[in-house]
């Protein structure tokens, strides 16, 4: 086990998407965002439990903002007293009932202030994922990522900043994915040493978010863990955003094309290229005379 | 005459010849043997020709028989281990004859010795100073795939090609500040002081203090000891702290003096420095301790309390101490003329940094920088968007949105944690199995590496190969284009030599992996790179084939 008093943050950054949640609750009643949230509070309750120096973080990712549903702006710490109303009758302990029903709280509100605003139907990963480096700042941290709807292109640049900005601050990211695959996260988990998983089965998420993710990085070490996901580092020629193993790259702007063209698009320069000599017989050479 | 013509033909035209010496045998036979510029050669009588010729440079060393030994003998031992001996058979003059062959040799070899040596000792530094060099050379020249003179051709840059100047210009051994603190007097038991002396000791006291070097000199030996100097050289107030009562029969009280004088001089010269100004520097009294504390102090020593003097004595010998070690330091050679007292204080600072302060700095002048084009970029939001194709994305229809909001707002407005039926044992049990040893998300894991599969030993002597073969790949391909004829013969020993390391290297290694079973082709790279350049080769030679015919 860790030291005695290190102290150890995971932050749980949920999508909570909910054009995804609303169409996905349609297509499998049996994994709505409820069964979702609750298998997320069974790890945080489990991380929690490991030690008590263990700290829990949740975050929701909307299309329009992030919020934190743990800890709250209403809660006062672990030393809040008895007093509070919310504390269960089953004998749990009482940082876990109290977390658990301020995480429940919270994401009612932020779900029904959500309004069709627009034509934002993606997820802000990368300001939650911002967000949540900045809560892990004086402590060893780590972000485990669910995520439900779609990669964001537009969000590419910030992502890969805060990509590199949790390596540089030795952040770990994790990604649970439950639908389609994601280049970003993948790419996050595979700088930051983290460990990607596209789940086969929605329903299990508790399950495998108990059996992979709940360990930290040196645990890992110790155990037979899903083996790291192939990263696709293609770039994506800027003509037409195919992925592409060879291109050609403008030396002044750094572009990237699939095919060569002599004047860059992008920046307008004209590169002036030397067509191939026509190469003469050669004709032999009488030595001169000495 | 007829010896003299027979004998340039021996010799080259441009060998002078320093000694010539007759009625020499070697290996029973008498000749004669010559000692030139850069050799000792020696020929059999009536013949025209040497039979024996070394150069002085692969002369290790010379020996001689003994004296009482009735024959009179002279030995040459080369570096290669090799040894030729010469007898010296003129009855009258053998003895003169030998010992003139052997002071000229002692005056020969020295010369052509620290060239050679030089060489070796080159090689050998860099030898041992880097492993995979040394790795490369066992596996290459001591295996006699290339020869010694090949493996060294490129790399000793330094020795060979060198300017003689570097090596003049060996940085010297400055002087420790606290050479005099070093000394460290250590009591003897009955009131007297034991000072430890060592000879950089004593060496750092004459380049500092020139004076006290001069007086070294003028009184010893015949006036003095070096003992007794020394002892009286501790002895005097020169040396002591409080140098207040300079006593005046003293020897080292002209160093005193002269130190005054010195020290004088270099604060009359002042510091020639554009960014200082010492004279608006002065010491600011504040309170006890922080300086002296009421008056303006004066200058003139009667005004000085006892402590004060002290003090003032101390601290003008430190300075004096430190400028005589900087000045000592950068004199460069012995020079006892040279007084270290009048020192250019401009002279320490490099003359880099000198040139600098000259100038204005950069930054401070104005900005007339370069023109430069100015980058413009006409669609930068390209940048903004990473390697994700553009997809056809689900069509959400505007109604399917606003259903999907809605459907999970009446959700969620009532969520309560279900922490009892998060899972039910057969999705479980399926997501277990699925993450165990073989199940549908551990399948990746199953490759293994192949770094895991072979034995290290393996990989290190693969390593090495690839060094080795890099190596002699590079020589190869470096005559291309082969347009002289010296690239010609190199070309075509180097074939040869990929040959021989493919024989003698490859082919071994390959063969013993075999029978470790190991099926993994480790050496497939390293045929193709040797196949592509014997294929090279071949098309250079059937090229050169066709030219000639």
């Amino acid at each position: 086990m860790c030291a005695d008093d290190e102290v150890s943050l995971l932050v749980i950054v949920v999508d909570v998407n909910p054009i995804w949640w609303g169409q996905q609750a349609q297509r499998e009643p049996e994994f709505t965002l409820s069964k979702c949230l609750d298998a997320v509070m069974v790890v945080g309750n489990s991380h929690m439990a490991m030690a008590r120096t263990n700290k829990l973080a949740v975050i929701a990712s909307h299309c329009q903002d992030s919020h934190f549903l743990f800890p709250s702006k209403s809660w006062r710490g672990a030393d809040n007293g008895g007093d509070d109303a919310s504390s269960s009758g089953d004998g749990k302990y009482e940082l876990l009932s109290v977390a658990n029903n301020l995480i429940a709280e919270e994401i009612r509100n932020v779900m029904s202030k959500s309004e069709y605003k627009g034509n934002s139907t993606e997820t802000l990963l990368a300001g939650s994922l911002a967000k949540a480096l900045c809560s892990g700042q004086e402590m060893k941290s780590r972000i485990l990522v669910i995520k439900a709807a779609e990669d964001c292109a537009r969000q590419y640049m910030n992502f890969m900043n805060v990509i590199f900005a949790a390596q540089k601050q030795n952040i770990l990211i994790d990604a649970c994915v439950l639908d389609s695959d994601s280049g970003l996260l993948q790419q996050a988990c595979d700088i930051t040493g983290g460990l990607y998983l596209k789940i086969p089965q929605k329903v299990a998420l508790g399950q495998y978010l108990l059996w992979v993710f709940l360990p930290d990085l040196e645990q890992r070490s110790q155990l037979v863990l899903p083996p790291p996901a192939h990263v696709d580092y293609r770039a994506a020629c800027f003509c037409h955003r195919n992925l592409i193993e060879i291109g050609y790259v403008c030396s002044v702007c750094l572009s990237i094309f699939c095919n060569f063209s002599p004047i860059c698009t992008t920046c307008e320069t004209a590169f002036k290229i030397q067509l191939p000599q026509m190469v003469k017989p050669k004709k032999k050479k009488l030595k001169q005379p000495t | 005459v007829h010896f003299l013509f027979s004998f340039r033909a021996m010799a080259s035209l441009s060998e002078e010849v320093l000694l010539v010496v007759k009625k020499v045998r070697q290996r029973k036979q008498d000749g004669t043997l010559y000692l030139m510029a850069e050799r000792i050669a020696w020929g059999p009588e009536g013949k025209d020709r040497f039979t024996v010729s070394h150069l002085y440079a692969d002369i290790r060393c010379q020996k001689i028989s003994p004296d009482g030994k009735a024959k009179v003998q002279l030995q040459l031992v080369l570096h290669s281990g090799e040894s030729t001996t010469f007898h010296f058979a003129n009855e009258s003059t053998a003895l003169k004859d030998r010992e003139a062959a052997k002071e000229l040799l002692q005056q020969l070899l020295p010369k052509f010795k620290k060239k050679a040596n030089k060489e070796l000792e080159e090689k050998n530094r860099m030898l041992q100073e880097d492993p995979v060099l040394f790795q490369l050379y066992k596996d290459l020249v001591v295996s006699q795939v290339i020869s010694a003179e090949e493996f060294w051709a490129n790399r000793l840059g330094g020795v060979t090609n060198t300017d003689p100047a570097q090596y003049k210009y060996k940085q010297e051994v400055g002087i420790s500040g606290a050479f005099l603190a070093d000394i460290r007097p250590q009591t003897d038991g009955c009131n007297g002081l034991r000072y430890n002396l060592t000879a950089d000791i004593i060496e750092s006291i004459f380049r500092t203090y020139p004076a006290v070097k001069q007086k070294y000199n003028e009184n010893v030996p015949h006036n003095l000891t070096e003992k007794e100097f020394w002892t009286r050289f501790f002895q005097s107030h020169y040396f002591h702290r409080d140098r207040i009562n300079t006593g005046t029969q003293d020897i080292f009280s002209e160093c005193a003096k002269q130190d005054e004088k010195g020290l004088k001089s270099m604060v009359v010269q002042g510091v020639k420095n554009p960014l200082v100004d010492l004279l608006s520097l002065e010491d600011k009294t504040l309170d006890e301790g922080y300086g002296v504390c009421g008056a303006q102090p004066s200058t003139s020593n009667s005004n000085r309390t006892v402590k004060e003097s002290s003090n003032y004595a101390i601290i003008k010998r430190f300075n004096h101490h430190s400028a005589m070690v900087l000045a000592a330091g950068s004199r460069k050679g012995e020079t006892s003329s040279t007084d270290g007292n009048s020192r250019d204080s401009d002279f320490f600072q490099p003359p880099v940094k000198k040139v600098k302060l000259q100038e204005e700095y950069e930054d401070l002048q104005q900005e007339n920088r370069p023109k430069t084009v100015p980058l413009n970029l006409k669609k930068s939001d390209r940048y903004a968007h990473g390697p994700v194709p553009l997809q056809s994305q689900q069509y959400t229809t505007s109604q399917d949105i606003i259903n999907s909001v809605n459907y999970i707002q009446h959700e969620m407005a009532n969520y309560k944690p279900n922490l009892t039926q998060v899972l039910s044992s057969t999705v479980a049990t399926s997501a277990i199995s699925a993450l165990s040893p073989g199940g549908v998300l551990m399948q990746a894991g199953a490759q293994q590496a192949i770094n895991q599969m072979v034995p290290s030993e393996v990989q290190g002597e693969l390593k090495h190969l690839y060094v080795a073969a890099g190596e002699l790949l590079r020589h190869f391909w470096s005559c291309f284009p082969v347009n002289t004829p010296f690239l010609e013969e190199k070309v075509i020993k180097m074939k040869s030599n990929l040959e021989r390391f493919q024989l003698t290297k490859l082919r071994p290694f390959q063969e013993k992996i075999q029978r470790q079973y190991l099926s993994t082709n480790l050496t497939g790279h390293l045929e193709e790179m040797l196949q592509t350049a014997y294929n090279k080769f071949h098309i250079w030679q059937t090229r050169r084939m066709m030219r000639k015919t």
